[in-house]
């Protein structure tokens, strides 16, 4: 195994770890705290696979906001009381989760392995026109900006509709003009 | 519910002190990400989150209610509709200069012009997002729907039990 490879795993197994404590820890303060670290781990994963753009969102978006916004959350709801630690296992979910699980990983064998050079999204020529034509094209240095604000610019314009949709549709069911 | 939130805010110098040396460098790299993420790793989106949680962290340390003061009025809608705005507008922009949908080159100048609407688009993806945030958290933390809830005579038990 190469050093990055070993570097992988760890971080992986490091939010496996993490996405585990937050199923089964009974508190939500204690699984809130759990999954930012799954979260972390993940942009760790994307940093190792290099992705710096995901892991900048992964980062911000799941380690960040959304813990922010489960703690806002559970400040609104009850916590449960008790002293048990531990959530109690539900062995139902347990064989859905694992039924699912179990049909996702058995597509895993079919991916090509982690940077090879014979993907079909290092060969495609589509890659390979981004790659050549996107700084004497857009005259932006990252590739990845180049598509999306570029060649793919009228879906990331949906994307931004879509965040405008929802963040005007949350706004109103949270009653937003109670205090405009 | 204001007098919950009062309560829930405990000012603490610690947290004040380092969110008060730390909250100019989030916003900056926020706004940095934004910008740069035309030649370097980030964009409009990552940026927004940043500049959001910038926001964030002085409404944690300072209380969300003198923050939510702070940002009064309709600041956050603002950004929301100017950011999408500004994104449709240079992409009709083009068609009107009988180009396609967001073809940079039809304002004529080139590369350099597709880099700086490139720019400029990210800008606006940021204010989307960033506005969005911010609406949303002030929404739930300051728990709009529990007074409307409390206010409401056909409020269920559950709003009366968790205040």
């Amino acid at each position: 195994m190469t050093s990055e490879a070993i570097a992988l795993a760890a971080v992986l197994t490091f939010s496996m770890l993490g996405g585990a404590a937050a199923i089964l820890l009974r508190d939500v303060l204690n699984a809130i705290v759990a999954f930012a670290a799954f979260s972390f781990g993940i942009a760790a994963a994307w940093v190792l696979l290099a992705a710096p753009d995901v892991a900048l969102t992964e980062a911000a978006v799941g380690a960040g906001i959304t813990t922010v916004f489960f703690l806002v959350t559970i400040a609104k709801t009850v916590r449960p009381g008790g002293e048990r630690l531990l959530e109690r296992v539900e062995w139902r979910s347990v064989a859905v989760v694992t039924l699912l699980a179990g049909t996702l990983l058995a597509t895993v064998g079919s991916l090509p392995a982690v940077g090879a050079a014979d993907s079909p999204v290092a060969t495609s020529p589509v890659t390979e026109y981004y790659l050549t034509n996107a700084y004497t094209e857009t005259g932006v240095e990252n590739a990845v900006t180049a598509v999306l604000a570029a060649y793919r610019g009228f879906d990331t314009f949906g994307e931004a509709t879509v965040v405008i949709a929802a963040g005007v549709a949350v706004l109103l069911v949270l009653r937003q003009e109670a205090y405009a | 519910m204001s007098g919950a939130d009062e309560g829930a805010y405990v000012e603490s110098t610690i947290i004040m002190t380092t969110v008060r040396a730390i909250a100019p460098f989030v916003f900056t790299f926020g706004v940095f990400v934004m910008f740069h993420g035309a030649d370097s790793a980030g964009g409009g989106f990552q940026g927004g989150v940043l500049v959001a949680a910038a926001v964030l962290l002085l409404a944690f340390a300072f209380g969300i209610e003198s923050t939510r003061a702070w940002l009064a009025g309709p600041l956050t809608r603002t950004a929301i509709a100017a950011g999408g705005a500004a994104f449709a507008a240079i992409g009709l922009g083009a068609i009107a200069l009988e180009g396609a949908f967001l073809e940079y080159v039809a304002y004529g100048y080139g590369s350099t012009g597709t880099k700086y609407g490139i720019e400029l688009v990210e800008l606006g993806i940021g204010a989307v997002v960033s506005g969005v945030l911010v609406g949303l958290f002030f929404s739930l933390a300051s728990g709009d729907f529990q007074l409307s809830a409390e206010s409401d005579t056909e409020a269920d038990a559950t709003g009366g039990d968790e205040s």
